[in-house]
């Protein structure tokens, strides 16, 4: 896997840096700000860019919206945008209309560093990942969406939120431990309360969810 | 006061026919000196008796018209010092021209009424120019604090957003580091459960803290607000409050921090009083800028009667009120609730 990593704190970065290294994750560039990661793409076109939301000169949100870009021009390219807060604005305008190959952590999820591989691994292969505290959000209470989730049970809002953060079954089983086909009988249930129409794969069943919470078009 | 036929009040016609039989006078005295023996020209004092009169009746005139009280008062001692400086200087003139009299006699007498006429101006217009003078200075007094609270409070908005960069940039950002060095430790001590408990722990600490401080930075500044402005952090927030709640914004330009924040808060806090305590089904927002003020204005369909000087208002009315704005709550028994928020934005 290559990777270029667009973040502006030295310390931070090289921190990244020697972590991907030691597991065998090719980190082909580091860059401090939007120009020069749009830059870094074109030149080497990597499976997977990590972003901080907030980079120099403004420090406001052009890590995101230099993602955004880059995904506009290479549509292939896999994306992970880490930062020090969480909007569900941001995490909409990054998935668009597209889910595969997103992903949109809280920086310091870097710490339980095998998570956060797995997270980095899913999201080059082209999956989704949602920060739990979006999800959280998403899932709160108000107006319109509370109607229909309270309808759920508790183990269906615990399976519904972890296939809002982009996890496959087989990965909530686990968390869950239940069996596969537990978590499959829920999701069907979830599906038929929320009135969305059936799929069998991963991807189109996180994009569904996703949608019903108004976070993908 | 009663009037004649032509429209002029019975002492307007009186002054009118005095000044007509002046001059009159004037002209028959001249005439009488014409036709009998001429000679020493005497009709020129009957003259400055009648100008005297003309004058008189023309300083009373004018003295009256000013302002009543100090002014008119300080106005009608110096008709009088006019008059009689002018009495004077031509009878000095008349004594010059007829009898050759050249030593300029009323000087002492001109003196004196200048003198006199300036000491009781001073005297009565003391007090109004210590005023005067008083209100000019309170007057600037206002403007320079009206000013640099402006400048403080616009000073301070910014000194917050600094502050909550420098917070995520700065102490969060380096735990991040901390977090991931740790993360990096404790996949080689997999063999030492003792040392990889203890890694664990301080990591648990150090994300504690970045919560922490996300928290902080936020009540600071929201993250969107600091980012993107108003617009997209009241978008935000009404996109929390789900369905219900409905937006309308039309203001373009960027606000001042002070200001941008003040709205958001507001907003924010009428949100969540309406979620809390109205039962509403809906409710709105609406941002409007015009001439040179920001009108917030949140609204709901609830069960009303919200209390206008409760603790969280009143927070709010300070913090209005901090940029010269103000704070207007409609909270009916009957039901509904309106707050209207109106800050100037230069």
């Amino acid at each position: 896997m290559r990777v270029v990593i667009a973040e502006d704190l030295a310390l931070l970065r090289e921190g990244l840096v020697a972590l991907l290294r030691e597991n065998q994750i090719d980190v082909v560039a580091q860059v401090q700000d939007g120009p020069a990661l749009l830059r870094a793409i074109a030149g080497h076109r990597p499976d997977l860019a990590i972003v901080d939301v907030r980079l120099p000169p403004t420090y406001s949100d052009e890590g995101l919206l230099a993602a955004i870009e880059a995904r506009r021009r290479q549509p292939a390219l896999s994306v992970l945008v880490l930062s020090q807060y969480v909007e569900t604005a941001y995490a909409s305008e990054l998935i668009g209309e597209d889910t595969a190959g997103i992903g949109y952590l809280l920086k310091e999820r870097v710490g339980d560093v095998r998570a956060f591989l797995d997270a980095l691994r899913r999201v080059a292969d082209g999956g989704t990942v949602l920060d739990r505290q979006v999800v959280a959000e998403l899932l709160a209470p108000r107006n319109g969406v509370t109607e229909a989730l309270s309808g759920l049970t508790a183990r269906e809002r615990e399976v519904l939120a972890l296939m809002a953060e982009g996890r496959s079954n087989a990965a909530i089983a686990e968390s869950l431990v239940v069996t596969p086909g537990a978590v499959e009988k829920h999701i069907t249930n979830i599906f038929a309360k929320l009135d969305l129409p059936a799929c069998e794969d991963d991807h189109r069943r996180v994009l569904a969810v996703l949608a019903y919470l108004r976070v993908a078009r | 006061m009663p009037t004649l036929a032509a429209g002029l009040s019975i002492g307007e016609y009186a002054r009118s026919l005095v000044r007509r039989l002046a001059f009159l006078s004037a002209v028959l005295v001249a005439a009488i000196w014409a036709i009998g023996a001429q000679g020493y020209f005497w009709p020129a004092w009957a003259w400055l008796g009648l100008g005297d009169l003309v004058l008189l009746d023309f300083a009373a005139g004018w003295a009256w018209r000013q302002t009543p009280g100090a002014v008119r008062r300080v106005a009608c001692v110096w008709a009088v010092v006019g008059v009689a400086a002018v009495i004077l200087v031509f009878t000095w003139l008349l004594t010059w021209l007829l009898a050759g009299v050249e030593t300029f006699w009323p000087a002492w007498a001109l003196l004196g009424l200048a003198t006199g006429g300036s000491a009781y101006s001073l005297i009565a217009l003391h007090d109004r120019v210590l005023v005067a003078h008083g209100r000019r200075a309170l007057r600037a007094r206002i403007d320079m604090l009206t000013r640099t609270r402006r400048q403080a409070v616009d000073a301070q908005a910014a000194e917050l957003r600094r502050i909550e960069r420098d917070l995520h940039d700065g102490a969060q950002a380096r735990l991040v580091a901390l977090t991931l060095q740790l993360g990096r430790a404790e996949l080689r001590v997999n063999d030492q459960p003792e040392v990889r408990r203890l890694i664990l722990d301080a990591q648990r600490e150090a994300h504690q803290a970045i919560a922490e401080l996300r928290d902080l930075a936020r009540g600071i500044v929201p993250p969107l607000l600091a980012d993107r402005g108003l617009v997209a952090a009241v978008e935000s927030l009404a996109a929390r409050y789900g369905l219900g709640t409905s937006i309308e914004i039309d203001t373009h330009r960027g606000l001042a921090p002070a200001v941008e924040s003040a709205a958001y808060f507001v907003i924010a806090e009428a949100l969540t009083n309406t979620a809390k305590h109205a039962a509403a089904r809906r409710s709105w927002v609406r941002l409007t800028d015009e001439h040179r003020v920001l009108a917030v204005v949140v609204g709901d369909d609830g069960c009303g009667g919200a209390d206008a000087l409760g603790s969280g208002l009143a927070g709010l009315r300070a913090r209005v009120e901090a940029l010269d704005g103000s704070l207007r709550v409609e909270s009916p028994d009957a039901g509904g609730t309106v707050l209207e928020v109106r800050l100037p934005c230069g």
